[in-house]
């Protein structure tokens, strides 16, 4: 093999050895999300979670979380947690909202390291959980650029 | 020198009583993740707010806990029900002791 050849190909298999970490595995997201939920039943009907399909720079993505709650004394939300499954730490943002919220309808921005789906767990007042999630596509990683 | 001036907040100043308001808030802040590398490849430590908390005449109304996930500047939009007139005070914490507080005024009428 000539020189070229080989210095090519050290070159390439240099660049495929990962040089940092920058997506958590899925035990790990596992692990984030038992944390939150515990053993329990988790529902998908309540919750929505909006995030642009396609995201052109990780490193501040706006995202709107909605739950379908009366938001009464009774029947409230009482947290929810974006959790992100390609992310280096799958935790993102927790909110916590009271009755008085009067809507359960947050805002935030968010980094994305990976094309990836988004998880948001809402923790009712009852103590149940739903969850929602959206897959997106990201062009720009966050955490390794910039 | 004051971190006060950092954060900013935009809400109504007068609502009627059981109305839902929209209270968007704003803070300077590079949420230096722990994850990215200066030019001589060292790690460069991890600088971010870990929390949020918003009281209303006292009482806690919206709370966040905050992770290296957040953008920069992090942006939180919330509601909550008017119910008297009274102070929102708006506090935010973070690594190396940072702490950045907002007070607004509600009238409800």
């Amino acid at each position: 093999m000539n020189t070229r050849r080989r210095f090519i190909g050290m070159s390439l298999s240099v660049g495929l050895l990962p040089l940092t970490r920058t997506h958590a595995s899925e035990e790990e997201a596992q692990l984030a999300v038992e944390k939150i939920v515990g053993k329990a039943f988790v529902k998908s009907n309540r919750v929505k979670l909006d995030i642009p399909p396609l995201v052109e720079n990780g490193n501040l993505v706006p995202m709107t979380v909605a739950v379908d709650s009366p938001m009464t004394a009774n029947d409230f939300v009482k947290a929810i947690h974006i959790v992100a499954e390609g992310n280096p730490l799958p935790n993102i943002i927790s909110f916590y909202l009271r009755a008085r919220s009067g809507r359960a309808t947050v805002q935030s921005r968010i980094r994305l390291s990976n094309s990836q789906r988004v998880l948001a767990i809402a923790e009712m007042s009852d103590g149940s959980f739903h969850q929602g999630f959206a897959n997106t596509l990201v062009t720009l990683s966050a955490c390794t650029e910039v | 020198m004051s971190k006060t001036s950092r954060s900013l907040v935009t809400m109504p100043s007068q609502a009627k009583q059981g109305d839902i308001i929209d209270i968007k808030v704003i803070v300077q802040h590079d949420m230096e993740s722990g994850f990215r590398r200066d030019e001589q490849g060292s790690i460069i430590p991890r600088d971010i707010l870990r929390g949020f908390l918003c009281t209303y005449n006292g009482t806690e109304v919206f709370r966040a806990d905050l992770h290296p996930g957040t953008g920069a500047n992090p942006m939180i939009v919330f509601s909550t029900v008017a119910t008297e007139t009274g102070t929102f005070e708006f506090t935010w914490t973070g690594d190396n002791d940072y702490l950045a507080k907002t007070t607004s005024q509600l009238t409800v009428t």
